[in-house]
């Protein structure tokens, strides 16, 4: 008998289909065969993970099939195996993997879709903070606005695509009716993905809007963002997009603004 | 003794079920917690002992599903049952999975920390299932190491549990209620006792199921759990497997018959995880439970 650490990783091996004789002698067979008893387990580990991604993904299961859907989820389970006990993490990597597959083809916007639905997911497990009261930004001088770093909360996702994106994930709920043909080329989509009790929800925001977001999720300054924005979008009016930002409560509470107040 | 009035008054937390959760035994029996059911627990109330929730279902920091978790924790008594921890794995403890059940821990205040007497990883990669260990000495070792390891970070006593398995490895073991009995003494954990487990495990591995009841000590066992399985048939011979997506069968009841006259009435837990009923049916096996344990949910007001 091998030591524990090297029989787990032949299992482990056979499994995932790469060694398929080796742990065969350190299984009792009892009437079956032992290539047999770990299938059970082989059928196991495809069904769960096809199971997982098939609740994170209902869009792109609908969108290419159950069957298709099967074959994309064990080759996703080939290259992107658990690396968690929590099998809430197992679909991170779909998008990426979706995009590298489809790179050259006219199923890419798969990728996009599928980063919206990941984007959803996180929104709905994660942490709750108070969104940011504008009325402690009274308290800072004008001269140190430029330094101000906003962060986004963290039930906030930023989400955009070159394809029509948000449509297609609406026409594609179970309970949507709607047979609608939609043309890919009707993008670009620019999305605020949020929650609200009740499940998430999506804003579709304008360009620059975006772009501000980006820039301070990334973790930039306000001063550092607007640069950025203004060099392509010289007429960018700053006061309004933040308001629009403190409407749709997409920042965080900045711990040294309230604690002045 | 307490010296002052302040001292000598009991510490009542205001959530409900809390004195019979000090002492376990004299819950009725409870349900295994899922999110169809949220909903209609918190509106109706449900007449259970009390939930018990997979714990990663719950590590998200925030959302609806954690809201409902410590909004139906107000109400009931509730333990949490891992599925992730990989206990029995070589691959170092995931320390973050830790953490995440340790906070969890630290919001609910169950009644229970269980896990299972498993192993799931290997050099890194997770099956995100319960395999089952060969029981030999260096397994013991182990995980007594990896209880104790998870005891110590939690300051709380586990509760182990047994597992259904397909398949046992070809080296000396001793049975596996020895050395569930062996890892209890080791690692002063608990035993959660699975009974539709012990009766898959025996029809599968052809030993008496009263064998695996007389070989565990009565004082270890804290939980039993029941559920229901289905039998596959597999080159001209039945497999027993635990699925989690039927009634418990009528020789899973008289096991539990067995069960309660060993061990006593214990906090009993119906487990149905696929194709999941209406609250009504978990609730009439529940009763079920509670009809022969001789315990009742009104024992816990």
């Amino acid at each position: 008998m091998p030591p524990l650490r090297e029989l787990q990783e032949l299992v482990a091996a056979h499994l995932f289909g790469e060694e398929p004789d080796s742990v065969l002698a350190w299984i009792r067979a009892d009437g079956i065969d032992p290539a047999a008893r770990l299938g059970i387990y082989r059928n196991n580990l495809q069904q769960g993970f096809h199971k997982t991604l098939g609740l994170e993904y209902p869009v792109i299961c609908r969108l290419v099939g159950t069957d298709y859907f099967r074959q994309l989820t064990r080759a996703f389970l080939e290259h992107h195996p658990s690396r968690s006990g929590d099998l809430h993490h197992v679909g991170a990597a779909f998008s990426s993997f979706l995009r590298r597959r489809f790179v050259d083809s006219e199923y890419l916007y798969l990728a996009d879709v599928a980063a919206l639905e990941w984007a959803y997911q996180e929104c709905l497990l994660a942490e709750e903070v108070e969104p940011l009261d504008p009325g402690t930004l009274r308290n800072v001088p004008a001269q140190s606005h430029g330094m101000l770093r906003f962060s986004l909360r963290p039930s906030c996702r930023l989400v955009q695509s070159p394809f029509p994106v948000l449509r297609i994930w609406q026409v594609n709920q179970p309970e949507s009716a709607a047979e609608e043909i939609i043309d890919l080329d009707s993008g670009p989509d620019f999305l605020l993905v949020f929650r609200r009790p009740g499940g998430a929800y999506f804003h579709r925001i304008d360009q620059d809007d975006f772009r501000l977001l980006a820039a301070f999720a990334a973790g930039s300054s306000l001063a550092e963002a607007l640069d950025l924005i203004v060099a392509s979008s010289p007429r960018f009016d700053l006061g309004a997009a933040l308001r629009r930002c403190i409407e749709w409560a997409a920042f965080a509470r900045i711990p040294s603004l309230h604690d002045t107040v | 003794m307490g010296s002052s009035a302040t001292a000598s008054k009991p510490a009542l937390s205001p959530r409900s079920g809390e004195r019979a959760a000090a002492t376990g035994r004299s819950l009725g029996a409870g349900v295994g917690l899922r999110a169809q059911h949220h909903a209609e627990i918190l509106s109706s109330r449900p007449a259970l002992g009390w939930f018990e929730a997979h714990s990663e279902n719950y590590f998200g920091p925030g959302g609806a599903h954690r809201e409902c978790l410590l909004s139906i924790r107000a109400h009931y008594p509730v333990s949490l049952h891992g599925v992730g921890l990989s206990m029995g794995s070589i691959d170092p403890l995931d320390t973050q999975h830790l953490r995440q059940l340790q906070r969890l821990v630290d919001d609910v205040e169950p009644l229970f920390v269980s896990e299972h007497l498993s192993w799931g990883s290997a050099g890194g990669r997770h099956l995100n299932d319960l395999l089952p260990l060969p029981y030999t000495e260096e397994a013991l070792r182990h995980m007594a190491a990896r209880v104790r390891e998870v005891q110590d970070v939690l300051g709380r006593q586990l509760l182990m549990e047994n597992i259904s398995s397909y398949l046992r490895f070809s080296c000396a073991e001793v049975p596996e209620w020895e050395f569930l009995t062996a890892l209890a003494h080791e690692s002063g954990c608990a035993i959660l006792l699975d009974v539709n487990n012990v009766y898959v495990n025996a029809m599968n591995h052809g030993f008496d199921p009263r064998d695996y009841l007389d070989g565990i000590p009565r004082s270890v066992v804290r939980e039993i759990h029941l559920a229901g399985h289905t039998v596959a048939r597999m080159q001209e011979r039945d497999v027993w497997i635990d699925t989690h997506s039927t009634p418990v069968c009528d020789a899973v009841w008289s096991l539990y018959a067995a069960a309660v006259q060993r061990f006593g009435p214990l906090p009993t837990l119906i487990e149905w995880d696929a194709d999941i009923p209406a609250m009504a049916t978990l609730q009439a096996e529940a009763a079920r439970a509670d009809s022969i344990s001789g315990l009742s949910h009104a024992a816990a007001a």
